[in-house]
This record gives structure tokens, C-alpha cells and sequence, in this order.
């Protein structure tokens, strides 16, 4: 059938193949010789993470407020809702004052949602 | 283009999401996985959804809207990922604050 | 639509109502009295034409009478569950009116998968009905098991979920359609079968397999049980487990007609043969009778799945019958295990001599699980086996499998009688956590008296089928 014909003779991926094994052993072997042929001189200043000239400071992993992560959360839920609108947008004309009312009662659920949260006190910075 | 290379493309995304969640302990990077898998589905949607329009095109069906319908799914798909995102995500982070670990290799309490 | 609608209504005004009310008392009123309405409403829905008339939604959603009465013993046991275990919701944690809400929204789910017409709701109704679960498996935050099993659960889920979604983007690329009928009408011309459609086939299958965890897809089965708070726990086992399985049937029976052939029962009855040993055999040596009823849901799914391997009007009633019967049954168990100290087989000694009435329902659930006669788990049983021998009779080893398993399930489920009567208590620790209520056994007792009465005369359920 249509889906899964026309499959091409394997003898034409000949080129891509070499031209991986290529890639491959090229890469392997450079990063092999400056293993191997390069100095090393370990200096705690080396070894540090790079912040672009500044001097580090602390851990990167330092655990952070709960209320960010609250509040990244909430806003991917809500941005992604926003997907909806692309074809309501698209037939706005077509689908007349029954899609309109169609919609508002979609928006009025996201309102529902978003009174909730902030109800909820999800949205608070300060304790 | 043929849809071959889409299937292909997308089969070996979803494989790699699937050998991903089969053999990675870190619960964050399996949940990358698992996105991966949904977007590979996406893809794949979205090309068949091409394809499918040709084809109605093809037959003589002038302004037809064959395969749209792969296309709104994605969205559906999009909004449900989103959604799972955040349940998933919020209990990482609830483990995390218990046992300051996301390795699931901790999670055999229940084994006994 | 009653219940779909409906419910997720009530869903956000169960989230609106712990905003407003402090009481937890308060808040499992107005939960009831939802739940009663929302089975009301079903019932209306069973008898006549639906209250919202939405033409629009035919290609999405189409209710069959089947569906319907399915709904309306969905809600039925969800109000049994909302009565009989209201109180220890309220003890898992703090937020009672978001466990409800959450519950209302799985009803929803089950209400879409109950009617999908379409793949892209069955996708819907799947994610609608587990997400809300993920939620409240972790709902004792502080808890580690609860996380656990949370955790797992969510990574499992989401994994079947993308599984699914795979089988049914390769049935579209072979179709060119979500709509069910479509797919039917087409799959009947297309022999042999496409390559790609099999294959999105054999990935819904074990996605769907993964969903009523059914073996070898069941392993996470027992430790989401385990872990989850035991109330909800009895939720997820019972009108969840349920609604799965009929959106396994509904989406098999109609699109895959022509794949009924001698292979899918093969297949399917390799699926039911490994559910019931499973489910039977590791639930012999669990000591806490939480995980022992984990495993042996695993077994009750193996009879559900008959359905699927039969797809004949024998199926269908035996759903309705044992979908009610064990829900109760598996309700009113956990009723009382998620009051009580000692989760263990030792916990239930000598409940009979201090609390005779609930022993009594207890032993009435436990004979309605393992299969007795005159009890509604044996007709479902008997109908369940009775369907697959109708449909094909050649595999006489697999009914045969059933009915020992069933032998075997009566020594573990029959621990808990002989616990119950036959068991001194040792220690002096009182049996419940909370003091139970005057109201409490008289409840279960009405409770197993239904699932007598749906043994005796379970025409009083079937009619409805044939309105």
C-alpha cells in the first residue's frame, strides 16, 4: 500500500554510511590524540566550573523557593490552554455566535480555574 | 518527501523514549523520555495528517479537510502532556523533598 | 452526557466548596448529595433522552444503552463509597474538598470512555481518568509509601499512555480516520491485515492491558495499591478498574471486528491465563490483606477480561452483574480495612465477637469475591466463564484454568473468615483506629444485601440491557 512502499535499495545508503563510519572514527580519533599527546597541568582554577570570568559562588543546587516552581507550573497549564484558540481563530468567522459562546465558556472554566488558585493562595510571594 | 522518512524519524524517536524509560533510574530524565515519546507521536500525527490530504487531493476532492483531524489531536495531545507535566512534576518534587533524591532506585518500600 | 457533564460540574463545585466551607463534615454532605444527584441524573439518562442534547458531539460521544447502565452502576458504587468511607477521606489529609473534586473528575473520565466513539476520546477519557488518580495516590504528602507509589504510578501512566498514542497514530496512518465505525467499515475490506494497523492494534492492546493491569502488564499494580491511602485505594480498584474495562471492550468491538479471528482469542486468552495466575497465585502469600486484595483485583480483571476474549451478549451482562457486585464488595472490604489498626490478616481476630454485624457483611463480601453461590460474584463468574464458552468452546483448558483459580481464591479470601470467627484477639489493642458509627454495619449490611439480592434475582439489573 501506499504507507510503507518505494523503500530505496540499500546499496543506495552506501555513501551515508561511509560518510558515518567517517564522522564516527574521525571524532573518536581526535579526541584520542589530545587524550593521549596534550599536557596536563591541573590547577584548582581549571578545574572550576566556568562562569564567564566570575568567581563561583556556592552550589548550583541550591534548593529554591517552592514558590517559583507553584508558579512555573501554573503558568505552562495556562499557556498551553491558549493552543485552543489557534482554530478558533482560524474559523472565527465560520463559526459564528454559537463558537463564540462556545468559547466564552471555555474561557469562563479557565477563569473558574485561575479564581481558584489565587484563592488557594498559590500566587503569593510573600508568607 | 515520502512519509517513509517520517515514519522512520519518528519510530526511532519513540524507541529512544521507550529504551529510555526502560533503562534510565533518574525519574526527571525518564519523564524526558516519556515527552519524547508524546512529540515522536506529534510528528508522526502531523505527517500523516499531510498525507492523507494528498491523497483526498489527489482523488479529486477539491477544498477537502481530510487529516485535519491529526491535527487537532496534536493540540489535544499538547494540552494533556501540559497537564501531565504538572502532576508529574509536582510529585518529583514532593519525593525530592522527602528523601532528597530523584534516583527511582530508592523506590523499593513497597517491594517488602 | 447526564454523567459526563455532570460531573465534571461537580467537580468544580466540589474544588469552589473547600474554598468556602471549613468543615470537613460539611464538605462530604455536599459531596453525597452531588453523588446522589449525579445517580439520579444517570438513571434519568437510562430511562429516557438525555437532559443536554448536543447533535454536534455524535462523532465524539454516542451513548449506548449499554454505556448508560454501566454509568449508572459506576455512580451507584461511587455513592456507596462516598457514604461508607466519607469519613476516613476526610482523615487522609487536609485538603477533603480537592479528593472529592478529584473523584468527580474520574467520574467523568469513566463517562467519556463509556460512550467514545472517536480515538481522540478515548485518549481523553484515559488521561481524564488517570491524572486525577496520580494525585490521589500521593496524597499523604508526608508519607513516603504514598510517594512512592504516586511516583511510580504517574511514571507507568504516562508510559502506557504514550504507548497508546502510538497504536492509535499507526491506525490512523493506515485508516486515515479516529472515528470507530469508520475504522470498522474499513478494516473489513482491508485482508489481510495492514501491517501498520496491526501493529497500532497490538500497541493499543497492551496499552489498554496496561490500564486494567492485566499480566504481564500488571506490575505495578500491587505497589500503586499498596502505597496509595487505603481509601482510595478502593477507589482506584473498584469504579476505575471498571470503567477500564468497558473502554477495553467498547474499543474493541466495534473497530476490530474483522481481527476477531481464531488469533485474537489466542491472544487474549494467553492475556487472561497469566492475569488469573498471577492474581491467584501471589495473593496466597501476602500477609497484609491491603496487597492480598491488590493481587486478587489483578484476578477479578482475568475474569472481566472474558469480555473481551467473547464479545457476545453474554459478556456484556456478565460485565454488569460482576462490575456491580465485586465493586461493592471490594468497596464495603476496604470500608472497613482503611478504619482499622492492623492491616494484616492478624487485625481482623476476633472482629466477630466485638462488632457481629459488620463481620457478618464482611463474610458476605468475601463470599461474593471468592465466587459462592447465591452471592452476585458468582453469577458474574458464571456469566464471564459461560461467555467465553459460548463463543468458542475449544478452549475448554482456559474455562477449566478459571474455575480452579477461582478454588484457589477461596483459601486466601476465606483467611479473613477464618480470622474473623475463628480467632482469638491477643493483643489488647482496639480493632478501629476511629470508633465506628451506630450507622456503619447497618450500611454494610444493606450493602450486602444487594449483592444477595443481584445474586438471586439478577434480572433486576439485566432488564435494563433490553429497555
Amino acid at each position: 500500500m501506499y504507507l510503507l512502499d518505494a523503500l530505496s535499495t540499500p546499496a543506495q545508503y552506501l555513501p551515508i554510511a561511509i560518510q558515518f563510519a567517517f564522522g564516527v572514527l574521525f571524532v573518536a580519533g581526535m579526541i584520542a590524540i589530545s587524550h593521549f599527546l596534550g599536557p596536563k597541568r591541573n590547577t584548582s582554577d581549571k578545574l572550576d566550573t566556568f562562569e564567564s570570568g566570575i568567581e563561583q559562588i556556592g552550589n548550583a543546587r541550591q534548593p529554591m523557593a517552592i514558590k517559583y516552581f507553584l508558579v512555573a507550573i501554573l503558568f505552562v497549564l495556562f499557556d498551553v490552554e491558549v493552543i485552543f484558540f489557534y482554530p478558533y481563530a482560524l474559523n472565527f468567522k465560520s463559526l459564528g455566535w454559537e463558537g463564540f459562546a462556545a468559547v466564552c465558556m471555555f474561557v469562563t472554566f479557565f477563569f473558574a480555574g485561575f479564581f481558584y488558585i489565587y484563592k488557594k493562595g498559590a500566587l503569593k510571594w510573600e508568607d | 518527501m515520502p512519509i517513509n522518512y517520517y515514519i522512520f524519524l519518528a519510530i526511532i524517536l519513540f524507541c529512544i523514549g521507550v529504551t529510555g524509560v526502560l533503562t534510565r533510574r533518574n525519574a526527571i530524565i525518564i519523564f524526558m523520555c516519556i515527552e519524547l515519546m508524546l512529540n515522536s507521536v506529534n510528528l508522526l500525527l502531523v505527517a500523516f495528517s499531510k498525507m492523507h490530504h494528498a491523497r483526498a487531493l489527489a482523488a479529486g476532492a477539491a477544498n477537502t479537510t481530510a487529516g485535519i483531524e491529526a491535527q487537532l489531536f496534536v493540540f489535544f495531545i499538547m494540552v494533556v502532556a501540559a497537564a501531565e507535566v504538572a502532576v508529574g512534576l509536582a510529585i518529583i518534587v514532593m519525593m525530592y523533598r522527602n528523601t532528597h533524591s530523584v534516583d527511582i532506585n530508592f523506590l523499593n518500600r513497597l517491594k517488602n | 452526557m447526564n454523567l459526563i457533564i455532570i460531573s465534571a460540574l461537580s467537580g468544580v463545585v466540589m474544588m469552589f466548596s473547600g474554598l468556602f466551607v471549613k468543615n470537613n463534615r460539611t464538605i462530604s454532605y455536599i459531596a453525597t448529595a452531588l453523588i446522589i444527584f449525579l445517580s439520579l441524573a444517570t438513571m434519568c439518562e437510562l430511562g429516557a433522552k438525555s437532559w443536554f442534547n448536543i447533535p454536534q458531539a455524535e462523532a465524539m460521544l454516542r451513548t449506548s444503552v449499554y454505556g448508560k447502565l454501566i454509568g449508572v452502576i459506576l455512580t451507584i458504587a461511587t455513592t456507596f463509597y462516598f457514604v461508607l468511607s466519607g469519613k476516613d477521606i476526610e482523615r487522609v489529609g487536609k485538603h477533603v474538598a480537592d479528593y472529592y473534586a478529584l473523584m468527580f473528575f474520574v467520574l467523568a473520565g469513566a463517562g467519556i470512555l463509556l460512550s467514545f466513539q472517536n480515538l481522540l476520546m478515548l485518549f481523553l477519557g484515559v488521561e481524564i481518568l488517570t491524572i486525577p488518580l496520580f494525585i490521589l495516590t500521593g496524597a499523604q504528602k508526608q508519607n513516603l509509601k504514598s510517594n512512592e507509589a504516586s511516583l511510580k504510578y504517574f511514571l507507568m501512566g504516562a508510559f502506557s499512555t504514550g504507548i497508546m498514542l502510538m497504536g492509535i497514530v499507526l491506525i490512523y496512518g493506515a485508516m486515515g480516520s479516529f472515528d470507530l465505525s469508520v475504522i470498522g467499515k474499513k478494516a473489513q475490506f482491508a485482508t489481510p491485515i495492514h501491517g501498520a494497523n496491526l501493529m497500532g492494534l497490538l500497541l493499543l492492546l497492551a496499552s489498554m492491558a496496561f490500564k486494567v493491569s492485566a499480566a504481564p502488564f500488571h506490575f505495578w499494580t500491587p505497589d500503586v495499591y499498596d502505597g496509595a491511602p487505603t481509601v482510595f485505594t478502593s477507589f482506584m480498584a473498584t469504579i476505575v478498574k471498571v470503567a477500564a474495562v468497558v473502554a477495553f471492550i467498547r474499543l474493541f468491538e466495534g473497530s476490530m471486528e474483522p481481527f476477531h479471528t481464531s488469533k485474537w482469542q489466542i491472544l487474549v486468552s494467553i492475556l487472561i491465563a497469566c492475569t488469573l495466575l498471577v492474581g491467584n497465585i501471589t495473593a496466597v502469600f501476602q500477609q497484609s490483606v491491603k496487597r492480598m486484595l491488590a493481587y486478587s483485583s489483578i484476578s477479578q480483571a482475568g475474569y472481566m477480561l472474558f469480555a473481551v476474549f467473547a464479545f457476545n451478549a453474554f459478556g456484556k451482562e456478565g460485565i454488569t452483574i460482576y462490575g456491580l457486585s465485586y465493586s461493592l464488595a471490594t468497596i464495603g472490604i476496604f470500608s472497613v480495612l482503611s478504619k482499622m489498626q492492623d492491616i494484616t490478616f492478624d487485625g481482623f481476630n476476633g472482629l466477630a465477637r466485638q462488632y457481629p454485624g459488620i463481620a457478618f457483611a464482611l463474610t458476605v463480601f468475601v463470599l461474593s469475591l471468592a465466587g459462592i453461590p447465591l452471592t452476585g460474584g458468582f453469577l458474574g463468574k458464571f456469566y464471564m466463564i459461560s461467555a467465553g464458552a459460548a463463543s468458542n468452546s475449544s478452549y475448554t483448558w482456559l474455562f477449566i484454568l478459571a474455575i480452579l483459580c477461582a478454588a484457589v481464591s477461596v483459601y486466601y479470601y476465606f483467611r479473613i473468615i477464618q480470622a474473623m470467627y475463628f480467632k482469638e484477639r491477643v493483643s489488647d489493642t482496639p480493632v478501629f483506629e476511629v470508633p465506628v458509627s451506630k450507622a456503619f454495619p447497618i450500611l454494610l449490611i444493606v450493602v450486602a444485601a444487594l449483592i444477595i439480592l443481584i445474586g438471586i434475582n439478577p434480572q433486576i439489573l439485566l432488564q435494563y440491557l433490553y429497555f
